[in-house]
Order: structure tokens, then C-alpha cells, then sequence
């Protein structure tokens, strides 16, 4: 739903297969409130240890994964899924989620989490294949030297629009308010205020994370000149619109996007100059994880090139493991839509928590924009 | 000696067992479904700024306060006014349909007639509300439509117009289905009696089926008023980007950025006392109009 903060979802590697994930993911969102409390079928007992419950990203279950990884360890998985990283927080937080042994934690909830003692430390000495990591993720800002997470894919926010469009290119952020008019209703924006608002705060020049009310009011109104024109705030569900040409542009993340331009190669996918948000997606162990061992398999198992390799390309993902990027072919190596060049996100941010504050500011800018 | 005749008397089992064990199990599900997590939610709505995972915060109406802002009472108001709108057209489409499946169409045809038009209950709302995203797009079905008929396409989704459409077509089989039982039950008698007495269709109609109606509309009116307050995902679908409803809002309090449990919790409360307080007055409305239909036969 939902819905609040919806983080990614899932690839559309055809259309028709695609529209049932998105219901699917969608069920996940509007029910998220429901499923926060729905665990009855998920305590097993301590002795289990041929069973791993993992609760990640409604997208991210990707079967012929499992299936190798049961076959090679006799270890059953069972995937619970969620799509947002606050929906997973608040599961744990009241105690519904006691069987996971695995979670798949954006950066910012690491963060989160880690200041909670949600998660337990990594013990590098159980982990194989570190090495593999690319240099941005080896000491990554969210959580130092990787203490309580394993990065495992990422991706960005853009733009996605029909580069045939009699209005041009774009080139930035900018390019939505210089071409409202033209554009009015035509334009869907993700369904998060972070980036949202974050996107709007980048083309003025500030950071996706700062907490000064001023430069976020200024946002705002800056905001509120192209919100007449946005057709809707949605971060699935505008695909076969896009596709079809009821819309001209959308903000979308980088793994919605890339299936979309497969499908239809007059779609292109931008990375706004001004800069954008960067996310990356982890594997981290609850501290109440009842199967440490199976866990750490899993880790192993997800870090291997190949199984990386193969995931993150079947999902649109961009991978965080130098040596499964090798592996990749270089068509998609090159794709500089995931595999942008340093300085293309030079001004990119990760997006992090805010004050409590700042928080409640968001909130009420929010619904009052959404509301009107 | 008298004390313990009495209380033998009222420890018969006669006397309280049965009704104990008849309304029991609905009861400790009220309780514990119900009653137990609405006093839970009081309690949390009572902490102000309460957020989850940090320390309470003492006790104090803040939380309710702050709905009084305007930003969070245009939520309400919006959310109430997409209600009210949604009922009256519910009640203007399913009245004429309920009426002709109860007193006009064939007999044997009824049932199936009623059933066809649950049918569309049994798919889920989810996929309904996409199948009207489908519909309304601006190279949808309707703009197709529209086209073919040489009029101009029109810009239907993300409107309030299709929350509007969304919502009425999720809710009149609930409004048909109510107003169907009621009307089936109408005493033709009383009608052929009108009609014998010089009364007009018109005047039949108003001042004989609506009445004796009356509490099926009221209950069906509610039930649909209710069900359109708390729908979440027509509005986020179809609403665009103003999708803003309570329901949403109480969502973005628990499961958004802010994780504000104690506003959120506050939100709930006065969604439920809001729909509580409209089941009382149904209950003294439906008995009014018992009492009044009862009193003029």
C-alpha cells in the first residue's frame, strides 16, 4: 500500500507475468498492516534446524535460488515478504517476527536497526567471500566494515521517459517544472515523501537528508507548483500506463525501470545530473534468530558469484559483488542505468533517517499535499 | 434461609446457563477481537507523541489534540464527503434495482439475478479496483468508447470522479442485497390497500414502501457508509495524487517514517467512536420507524 515508504518491487520480465507480481506485491502492501500481526504459522521449535524463515522484499524470492540451495544444504526455506522496510521493523518490533533467521534490510533501517540492537554482529570468520565486495560497499556509511549486514544488490531512483516525446530529453529534475504545462498528467512520481520531496530538495541543491524546516518548506512549495500536473504518486502500478503512453514520464526506481525498457525500447532511464538516491539492499540476521547456522549458510550461499550473478540479473538488480559483475555479460556490465559511472553519482546520496521532528514535518506536508 | 432460597432461584441453570452458553463464544470473541484491542488502542491514544520503541511518555488528550489541526481534519472531512457522496449513490442506484429484482422481475428468475449480481463480490477488491484503472485510463476502455462515439475522451483516472465510480462499484452489491431483503418482506396488501384507497403510484411509493423500507435503507445506507470510510485501496488506485483518506493517514502513522502509534492510535479512536455513534443512531432511527410503521397500521 502501500503503502507508506514502499521501497522496490519487483521486475516485469513480460507483461502479463509482471501484472500478476504486481498484484502480488500490491496484496503485500495493502495488507501490510494485517500481516504485521500474522504469525501463527511461524514458530518452530529451537531443535529445527533443517528449516530457515527469511522475510525479505515482496520480489526477492526467486525460486530456482531456493531450490539449489535446498537441494545442496537439505535446509527448507520459507519466505514471508513485505514491502517496506518500516512494515518489516514493525513485525519485529512487536514481536511477530521470532522465526526469522534472515532479513533483507535496506541501508537506512541497518542503521535503524543497529541502534535498536535489532540485528547480530556478523562474525567475519563465518562468512566466505567478503573480498568479492565492490569498493563502495566494503565500508559502507550505513553500517562500518559491514558489522551487522552483508550488502547484496542496488539501484537508484530516476526518471524513466519516452525518449521520442515531442518535448525532449531530460536531463534533471528540473526538466518536470520547466515542462509542466506540456506534461500535466502525464507525470507519476514515486509514492514515498523521502524521495519525493528528496528529489524536489536535490534540484534546489540541498541533500536528500537534510533536517533544516526552511530548505524542506522551500521544497514544498516548490513542490506544490508541479503537483497540480502529477497524474498520480505511485511506485508500482503505472507500467502499462507508461507503456501504453498515457504517460510521458515517471520517476521509478532502477529495478521497476529496466524490465520496462526491455518491454518497450523507446522508454529510456535517467539519472538526474543534480543527483539522485542511491539504496542499497542487505542480508542481515535478527537478534532473535533462532537458526544462526542455516543463516550464515544462506549469507555464504547468496554471496557466491554465481548465485549473485544470476539473481541480480534475473531481477533487474545491480550487484555489489565485483566478482559476480564479472560474470555478468557486458551488455548489462555496461548498462549505465545500473552500472553508472562514478562521476554520474558523484552528487547522489544514500537516504537516512531524519530527527523525529523532521519526520513529523515530512508527515504533515505530506498529507496536506496529498490531501488538496 | 430466605437468601439462600433466592439464590438458588437465580443459580438455576435454566435461568443463566443457556443464554451464557448460546451468546458465549460470541461473546469472549467480542472480547478479546474487540473490546480487549479497543481499550489497548484507548490506552496507546492516550500517550502523547508516543512513538514505537521509545519510553512512554505520560498520559494526555495531545494526541487528539493534534487531529484538531486543520491539515488533519481536511483528511476527515475529505474522507467523510467521499463517504456521504458514495452512499447517496449507491442508494440512488441499488434502490431501483433492488426494488424491480424484489417486486418486478420473474420469479424464478430472481435468485439468479441476485446471485449474478454478487458475483463481482467474489473476485477481490484489489482486482477490481485495477480492472477500473484499465477501464479509466486515458487510452482506456471508456476513453475508447468515447472516441467511437465521437465525443472528446475525457481525463478519468486519478480524478475524484474514479474514487467515486471505484468506491460505488465496490458497495452496491451490499446496498442491493440489504434493500432486496427489506423490499422482498413489503406487504403487497398494504399497496393493493393504497391503491383501493385512491392513492397514486406516486403516492403509493412514497408514502407506503418507502416507510415500511425505511430501516433497510437506513441499515444498508450505514453499512455502505461504514465499509467506504475504512476502503483503502480504491482511493490509492484511482484517487491520484490526492489519495488522501483516514484510513491512509492512520496507515502512514504506524507503518510510515514517523511511526507516531500514539497519533495513530488517537486517528483509530475516533474512527471508531465515529462509526459507533452512527450504529446508535440506526438503532434508535430503525426502532423510530418500527414503533411509527407499527403505530399507524
Amino acid at each position: 500500500m502501500p503503502l507508506q515508504y514502499p521501497r522496490h518491487s519487483h521486475p516485469w520480465s513480460s507483461l502479463s507475468y509482471g501484472r500478476r507480481r504486481f498484484l502480488r506485491a500490491s496484496t503485500a502492501a495493502l495488507t501490510g498492516l494485517a500481516l504485521t500481526n500474522c504469525h501463527s504459522n511461524l514458530t518452530p521449535g529451537s531443535s529445527d534446524q533443517k528449516r530457515l524463515y527469511i522475510y525479505t522484499w515482496a520480489n526477492y524470492t526467486d525460486p530456482q535460488i531456493t531450490k539449489l540451495f535446498t537441494q545442496r544444504t537439505g535446509i527448507q526455506v520459507i519466505f514471508d515478504v513485505f514491502d517496506s522496510n518500516e512494515v518489516m521493523l514493525t513485525k519485529l518490533q512487536s514481536g511477530g517476527g521470532n522465526a526469522y533467521s534472515i532479513l533483507y534490510p535496506s541501508d537506512y533501517m541497518v542503521a535503524q536497526m543497529v541502534k535498536l540492537g535489532m540485528l547480530t554482529p556478523i562474525d567475519p570468520d563465518r562468512v566466505k567471500g567478503l573480498q568479492n565486495l565492490r569498493s563502495r560497499w566494503i565500508n559502507p556509511p550505513y553500517d562500518r566494515h559491514n558489522g551487522h549486514s552483508i550488502p547484496f544488490s542496488t539501484g537508484t531512483t530516476g526518471l524513466l521517459y519516452h525518449a521520442d516525446s515531442a518535448i525532449g530529453q531530460p536531463q534533471d529534475w528540473d526538466f518536470l517544472w520547466d515542462h509542466r504545462q506540456a506534461l500535466s498528467r502525464r507525470i507519476t512520481l514515486i509514492d514515498d515523501m523521502r524521495e519525493v520531496v528528496g528529489a524536489t530538495l536535490k534540484s534546489l541543491g540541498y541533500s536528500y537528508n537534510t533536517n533544516d524546516a526552511t530548505q524542506i518548506k522551500a521544497a514544498y512549495s516548490k513542490l506544490q507548483e508541479l503537483k497540480p500536473h502529477i497524474a498520480a504518486f505511485k511506485t508500482n502500478g503505472f507500467e502499462d500506463e507508461i507503456l501504453s503512453g498515457d504517460l510521458t514520464i515517471a520517476m521509478a526506481y532502477s529495478m521497476d525501470a529496466m524490465p520496462l525498457i526491455r518491454a518497450n525500447p523507446r522508454l529510456q532511464y535517467l539519472i538526474p545530473r543534480s543527483g539522485t538516491s542511491i539504496w542499497t539492499d542487505t542480508l542481515a540476521i535478527p537478534a532473535s534468530a533462532p537458526n544462526l547456522e542455516a543463516a550464515y549458510q544462506w549469507i555464504n550461499f547468496m554471496l557466491e558469484p554465481e548465485v549473485a550473478a544470476g539473481m541480480t540479473e534475473r531481477l533487474s538488480l545491480g550487484t555489489v559483488n565485483q566478482a559476480a559483475l564479472d560474470r555478468l555479460s557486458g551488455e548489462i556490465r555496461n548498462n549505465q542505468s545500473l552500472y553508472p559511472k562514478a562521476e554520474i553519482l558523484a552528487n547522489s546520496e544514500t537516504i537516512q533517517p531524519l530527527t523525529p521532528a523532521t519526520n513529523d514535518l515530512f508527515d504533515r506536508l505530506w498529507t496536506a499535499m496529498t490531501t488538496s | 434461609m430466605a437468601i439462600i432460597d433466592t439464590l438458588r432461584d437465580r443459580l438455576r441453570p435454566a435461568g443463566w446457563l443457556w443464554p451464557l452458553t448460546l451468546l458465549g463464544p460470541a461473546g469472549l470473541w467480542l472480547l478479546l477481537l474487540l473490546i480487549i484491542p479497543s481499550i489497548l488502542i484507548l490506552d496507546i491514544s492516550l500517550i502523547p507523541g508516543l512513538r514505537l520503541g521509545q519510553p512512554q511518555t505520560g498520559y494526555g488528550p495531545g494526541n487528539y489534540i493534534q487531529i484538531l489541526e486543520p491539515v488533519y481534519l481536511a483528511v476527515m472531512v475529505r474522507s467523510l464527503g467521499f463517504a456521504l457522496e458514495t452512499t447517496l449513490l449507491c442508494l440512488a442506484l441499488g434502490f431501483p434495482v433492488a426494488y424491480w429484482l424484489a417486486l418486478r422481475a420473474p420469479r424464478r428468475w430472481r435468485n439468479l439475478l441476485l446471485v449474478a449480481f454478487i458475483l463481482p463480490l467474489w473476485t477481490s477488491s484489489l482486482l477490481r479496483a485495477y480492472a477500473w484503472v484499465t477501464i479509466l485510463r486515458p487510452s482506456g476502455l471508456l476513453n475508447e468508447l468515447l472516441t467511437s462515439l465521437r465525443l472528446p475522451p475525457q481525463a478519468w483516472l486519478n480524478t475524484p470522479m474514479a474514487v467515486l465510480i471505484g468506491l460505488t462499484y465496490s458497495f452496491l452489491p451490499y446496498m442491493v442485497l440489504i434493500l432486496y431483503a427489506s423490499l422482498e418482506k413489503l406487504d403487497l396488501r398494504l399497496l393493493e390497500a393504497a391503491a383501493d384507497l385512491g392513492a397514486t403510484p406516486r403516492q403509493q411509493f412514497w408514502r407506503v414502501t418507502v416507510p415500511k423500507t425505511s430501516p433497510g435503507i437506513a441499515a444498508s445506507c450505514l453499512l455502505v457508509f461504514i465499509a467506504c470510510l475504512g476502503d483503502f485501496a480504491v482511493p490509492t488506485l484511482l484517487g491520484g495524487a490526492s489519495s488522501m483518506n483516514i484510513s491512509r493517514l492512520i496507515y502512514n502513522q504506524f507503518l510510515g517514517p514517523t511511526r507516531a502509534w500514539g497519533f495513530g492510535s488517537a486517528l483509530s479512536m475516533v474512527l471508531i467512536l465515529s462509526v459507533s455513534l452512527a450504529i446508535v443512531l440506526l438503532l434508535k432511527y430503525g426502532n423510530f420507524t418500527l414503533r411509527k410503521a407499527s403505530h399507524t397500521q
